[in-house]
Parts: C-alpha cells; structure tokens; sequence
C-alpha cells in the first residue's frame, strides 16, 4: 500500500487545492493558510523523495520549509494585523496600492 | 491494517485540505488546516521521518496555527466570506486546478503504482532513516551553514515582525 506515486499524488492535490484556495479566497488571512497549505504539500513530496532514495537530504530540506514558513507567517500575520490597524477592508482586490 | 490506516489518513488529509478552501468562517479553515498538518505528520512517520513529524506537529500544529487563530481572535472576521466573490473567477481557477489534478495522475499513476518502499530503510553509515541520529548528523556535519543561514532568517522575521507591529 504504500506506494510512492500515492504519496506523490496526494501531495500534488494538497498543492492544487491551496493554489486554488488562493486564487478564489479573499481574505488574507485565508490566503495565508491557503499558501501553508501548499508548503505542505512541498514537504511531503520531499519527504516522499527522501524515502524513495533512502538518504536524509530531503528531510533537511523539509526542516529548512517549516522554518521558512513559520518566518512567512510571522512577517504575513504582522502584516495583516498592520492593514487591520490602518483601517482598511480586509479584502485582497481592495488592497491594490501595489498594483503596478 | 497498515492499509487501512494509511487509507483513513490519506481521506482525511485530502478532505481537510478542502475544508481550508471550503469554509465559510476563517476559524474554521484554521481547524480544518490542523487537521490537516497532524495527518501529515501521520504519513511522516509512515515515510520513517520520526523526528519531522515531532517538528510537524511542534511547529506547524503549534506555534504557527496558534498564531493565527490568536490573530483570528484579535480581528474577529465577523463577516461570513465563502470562496465566493466573481463566480467566472471560481471557475477558472477550478478548472486550471483540475486540469493540473488530472496531469499529476496521469504523471504519477501512468506507469502503473510502482514498487513498493522496502522495510530495510537505513541509511549509508547505519544510522536508521530520520531517527534523530542521522537528522543530527546531517543537519550538523553536511548542511551546518544552510542551518546557520536559517537562524538567520528566523532573526530577520523576528525582527520584521517588531517593526512592522510597534506602536506608534
């Protein structure tokens, strides 16, 4: 049963559902969970890989993603808590300021 | 048996991850997201990761949902927002989803299921695959300056987040 193309498929539905999460969700703060999920995916395709190959490289890299991550979060959730205070709607089409 | 739990956790992951999608009030895609991260500490532990499923559940599980469900709590998104909004934008964006869905599978499940992971599972050197030992040693001896690099990004996070939150 456990069979790596099975482990690699989920991760490949994890990372699909979170990028369609961010491009139909607009609440940042969804948005934000939307794109952890995806990191997830990243980490269990690697870990996948790590297993397949039998060597630790690919753990490492799954370390290195849930430090990253957890660095996003904090920056990400500042962020929010930072529009939240200026006042503004928490919707991702109206926050536009960066709109090139 | 193993088969049967490896089923359960692989539903529940796929259908929680979903409900992160899905959900009407932003608490409870925060639920369904650790739900969904303690599954995948789940199929860590069945890929031999010991020591990152203790990380998954730590870290992700812990800190990083109890910060925002504390974030959640401190602006109170009253307003129910489902993944509605501009109906034409829903589609597209579920269609290019199933469209790369249908790509993995065929990619993946093409050539058949493959073989299967072997029970012999150590690594060269003899430590066992993901056991603290050969984390230790692969963290400290091969990759000890992407480590260092990675205290370094949590430092400047850390940093921005201060700023980025002080008061006036």
């Amino acid at each position: 049963m456990l069979h790596p193309s099975l482990f690699l498929l989920l991760s490949a539905w994890l990372f699909v559902v979170g990028a369609v999460g961010v491009l139909v969700r607009r609440n940042p703060l969804v948005v934000f969970m939307c794109v952890e999920l995806m990191l997830n995916a990243g980490n269990l395709a690697l870990m996948t890989f790590a297993r397949i190959h039998r060597n630790m490289e690919g753990q490492v890299f799954t370390l290195v993603v849930i430090a990253v991550a957890a660095s996003e979060v904090v920056v990400g959730l500042a962020l929010i808590v930072a529009i939240y205070k200026s006042g503004r709607k928490m919707d991702i089409d109206e926050l536009s300021e960066l709109r090139g | 048996m193993l088969t049967f739990f490896f089923a359960l956790v692989f539903a529940l992951s796929a259908t929680s991850a979903v409900g992160v999608v899905a959900s009407r009030r932003p608490l409870y895609a925060a639920l369904s997201l650790v739900v969904n991260m303690l599954s995948l500490a789940l199929l860590f532990i069945l890929l031999s990761g010991q020591f990152l499923a203790a990380a998954q559940v730590i870290v992700y599980a812990g800190a990083v949902m109890v910060l925002f469900v504390f974030v959640i709590a401190l602006l109170n998104p009253l307003r129910d927002e489902g993944p509605g909004g501009d109906p034409r934008q829903t589609l597209i964006a579920v269609l290019i989803g199933a469209g790369m869905v249908g790509a993995a599978a065929v990619a993946f499940l093409g050539g058949g299921l493959g073989s299967e992971f072997s029970s012999q599972d150590s690594i060269a050197g003899g430590a066992q695959l993901g056991s603290i030992q050969a984390m230790g040693s692969a963290l400290y001896r091969d990759f000890a300056l992407p480590v260092e690099a990675t205290a370094l990004v949590l430092v400047v996070a850390a940093v921005g987040a201060v700023y980025l939150s002080r008061g006036k």
